[in-house]
């Protein structure tokens, strides 16, 4: 019956979860000794396929078999004894326990003192995963404590990890989300290297160039549903993306062309101060136009962050003037200048953006509560709350599990960020700033929130954007400032700069 | 030269059964399971040790010293089973750790008082608020006694501290060398490490939780056998709060943990040589008698700010989260 070329074979899986049905009737085949991605955006159900077959989950329907053999997974270890070992996108491991200790952890090998007293012998223990680690490259020191080691150090461990219990079957989950480019170059080494060593891999990820550098073969999933399996050697980028989000994909957004009105936002000279009294933004002036994209290209921590936090109010001014439709906001407070027409979607959107453990609902009215018909003299009017919210996640497509009523915490980042963009939006002020609006996000999302800037900017909205991403800067901008240490070195339109110019300015070369 | 050496006879006395109950909250709070009941345990440990010594001093006819070895056993049993409740409560229930010890204390008090006074009058034909249960022996030992100074630390020695300082010995062991311990650690720090890796959180910690109780057992029945020579409410003069307040300035580590208790020792026990050696009338000795408290105070306004307790204390395991 079974082809004994599959080591793993999920059959027509059904795992449900209160309000989701997280994955439906998907089937996948794994073979032996290959690299198996599993594509999808945020949500689409991979991490919970793997949950299944990793034991940390009993999938409701369907069933798993292991070198063709049906198993029934109670928990983590049952698929440990199977040789399955998981990265998780999380790592789980002690942090006041050395890199050694925590690879160890759950199957210590143990020596007896005086043939009596037992104990974890740890000296053994550091010799052979000095061993594996030269095997397969994974540079790590087994008595480094975790506290003191970096991200890609602590996944290494969690590699070491699997490999220490003689995995066969290796699940990575986002690997390289928190990696910086040259990490991930090393983490896919390592991979390719697994592979060459009769490993298994499959890869949970929704960045399809990983795939298309590393991957065998792919399974598309969408909302749950299995959309297809393909080949990654006879399939291009384009056909992944489309299938994966469930239309077409512009990888190029559609740019109008522009029409600029009057200012909208003057700065002058402004200069703000952090908390230890360092000058992080210095002497920047510049203006932007009703429909126009201004972006600030730079490198993180060149006062990017400040010079938003300074306009929307959320810093103080040292010196200098901002100016709204003519109007002087440098000292009002945040109400004051959201009333004048100021929206803003900040850079860390859990902690500025939202209030996690409200519900969806009151998240989406925050800048409108206190105002009729939300509030009449002073009580909340919680129906007004309703219809508004509601209007918003319809028109918005913001996706959750009990609608208005969820709590955000348990949302998808890219529907937080939905919720933030819906709520800001609709108030249709004339300046709204973006802050690395598209961090952490998705394909679908990512291409979804670019609409709404394009869409703001025919409105006719001035829109400051702040973004580390150069490809954003360049594909959406109508002009681009450069900020290094503080100061503005180079304005330009858009389209008389080019990414390496920029990429020089960034670095604080102003020579040519 | 007399006060010195009492104080330090009887400031042992007082830290090493106060160190047993603050091993007792490490093992817990190590597991990830905030432990403020150490107070309430103690004393429903020694109840039911106090309990076994009478009924064995009511029918067979066994001495002080014999019965003490049988409480003791019996206040770690006791101790264990009252920590069941603390365990159901934060591990299977997830209750809320801190509200859950603070309840246990409470009941412990009200319980114990009322068990206490419905069994005298079956034993003593009269109710009573006590269980009288004598004094431990004491012994020296001899050539060491002689020591200038030091000889205090080997005079007037209880034989249960000597049974204390052997079992903290073995369960230092048993938290840093084996496998146990090194799961137990692990929970408490990042017990989705531990799930991950086939090990059982909630058992572990629940295990751990039950050490606590019954280790907080014996320290209570130490108490009941030297300062009180009885079990009775007065058991819960908060000696189980300040053996918390010794393994946080002990950092949750054994053998610092073991120096603060002797340094809480020495200062009681100084407090009240001093009221003596002044010359001071009764009334004083209870003054006297805060200062470890005010210690306390003082320790803390300089010692919080370097303490790293178990990142994961008082957090329910939940096998969802990430």
């Amino acid at each position: 019956m079974t082809d004994q070329n599959y080591i793993v074979e999920m059959k027509h899986i059904t795992k449900r979860f209160p309000g989701i049905l997280a994955n439906d009737d998907v089937t996948i085949q794994v073979r032996q000794g290959e690299i198996y991605a599993l594509l999808g955006e945020n949500g689409a159900g991979k991490s919970t396929l793997m949950s299944m077959l990793y034991g940390l989950y009993e999938p409701d329907d369907g069933e798993i078999l292991i070198r063709g053999r049906k198993v029934r997974f109670k928990s983590a270890s049952d698929a440990a004894d199977q040789n399955i070992g998981m990265v998780h996108q999380h790592f789980k491991l002690v942090e006041n326990y050395t890199v050694g200790e925590n690879i160890v952890l759950g199957i210590e090998p143990m020596k007896k003192a005086f043939g009596l007293f037992p104990y974890v012998d740890m000296r053994e223990a550091n010799e052979r995963i000095r061993a594996l680690s030269k095997s397969y490259f994974l540079e790590v020191d087994p008595t480094d404590v975790i506290a003191d080691v970096g991200v890609s150090t602590c996944q290494r461990v969690e590699i070491l990890k699997m490999l220490y219990r003689d995995a066969e079957i290796l699940i990575f989950d986002e690997p390289t989300a928190i990696l910086t480019p040259q990490e991930v170059e090393y983490l896919l080494r390592v991979m390719r290297e697994l592979r060459r060593g009769g490993k298994t891999i499959i890869l949970i990820t929704h960045k399809i160039e990983e795939i298309k550098r590393v991957a065998d073969r792919c399974a598309i999933l969408r909302r749950g549903k299995l959309i297809g399996v393909l080949d990654v050697a006879e399939t291009t980028t384009q056909e992944m993306a489309n299938l994966m989000v469930g239309r077409n994909v512009d990888l190029q957004s559609r740019k109008t062309e522009a029409y600029f009105g009057e200012k909208v936002l003057e700065v002058d000279a402004l200069s703000v101060r952090n908390d230890d009294r360092v000058q992080v933004v210095r002497n920047v002036s510049f203006d932007i136009r009703a429909g126009e994209i201004f972006a600030i290209a730079g490198v993180s921590g060149n006062g990017q962050t400040e010079l938003a936090d300074a306009i929307a109010g959320l810093m103080r001014v040292e010196s200098g003037t901002i100016r709204l439709n003519g109007r002087d906001i440098t000292r009002g407070n945040i109400r004051e200048r959201t009333e004048a027409g100021v929206g803003y979607i900040p850079e860390d959107r859990q902690k500025y953006g939202v209030f996690l453990d409200f519900d969806l609902c009151s998240n989406l009215c925050l800048r409108r509560y206190y105002k009729a018909p939300f509030s009449k003299n002073g009580i909340l009017d919680f129906d007004a709350f309703g219809r508004y919210a509601d209007e918003l996640i319809d028109d918005y497509d913001v996706r959750s599990a009990q609608g208005r009523k969820t709590s955000v915490r348990s949302m998808s980042g890219g529907n937080q960020q939905k919720a933030i963009v819906a709520r800001e939006i609709e108030e249709h002020s004339a300046l709204i700033i973006f802050v690395q609006p598209t961090r952490g996000l998705d394909m679908g999302a990512i291409e979804n929130i670019h609409k709404q800037i394009l869409a703001e900017r025919e409105r006719g909205a001035a829109i400051l954007l702040i973004s580390l991403e150069l490809d954003e800067v360049m594909e959406l901008a109508d002009t681009i400032g450069v900020i290094y240490n503080g100061s503005l070195l180079k304005i330009a339109e858009a389209s008389a700069l080019t990414s390496q110019e920029i990429g020089q300015y960034m670095m604080g070369v102003t020579a040519n | 030269m007399n006060y010195v050496h009492n104080m330090i006879t009887d400031g042992l006395a007082f830290a090493i059964p106060l160190f047993i109950m603050a091993v007792g909250g490490i093992f817990s709070e190590k597991s990830g399971v905030i432990n403020l009941a150490i107070e309430g345990f103690q004393g429903f440990g020694a109840f039911c040790g106090a309990l076994l010594a009478t009924v064995l001093g009511m029918y067979t006819g066994m001495g002080t010293q014999t019965t003490l070895y049988f409480a003791l056993a019996m206040a770690f049993v006791g101790g264990s089973l009252y920590a069941t409740l603390h365990g159901l409560l934060c591990i299977r229930f997830n209750a809320d750790q801190v509200i859950s010890g603070v309840v246990i204390n409470i009941l412990g008090v009200s319980l114990t008082t009322f068990l206490t006074s419905q069994l005298s009058g079956v034993f003593y034909g009269s109710a009573s608020n006590k269980f009288t249960l004598g004094v431990s022996d004491r012994f020296s030992v001899p050539g060491l006694k002689s020591v200038p100074v030091l000889g205090a630390v080997f005079t007037n020695i209880y034989p249960f501290e000597i049974i204390i300082l052997v079992i903290c010995t073995y369960l230092w062991y048993l938290m840093y060398k084996t496998r146990f311990g090194m799961r137990l650690r692990a929970c408490g720090d990042h017990p989705q490490a531990v799930d991950a890796a086939g090990g059982d959180v909630a058992r572990t910690r629940f295990i751990a939780v039950m050490i606590s109780g019954g280790l907080a057992g014996i320290g209570g029945m130490c108490f009941a056998y030297s300062l009180l020579s009885q079990f009775s409410p007065s058991i819960y003069l908060g000696y189980g709060y300040l053996a918390i307040a010794a393994l946080i300035f002990g950092n949750w580590s054994i053998l610092p943990t073991f120096f603060v208790c002797v340094f809480f020792g020495l200062a009681r026990a100084g407090g009240y040589q001093l009221c003596l050696f002044m010359g001071l009338s009764s009334q004083y000795t209870n003054l006297f008698m805060t200062f470890p408290y005010v210690l306390t105070l003082l320790l803390l306004l300089f010692f919080s700010k370097r303490n790293r307790p178990p990142r994961a204390a008082g957090e329910p395991y939940d096998k969802g989260k990430r």
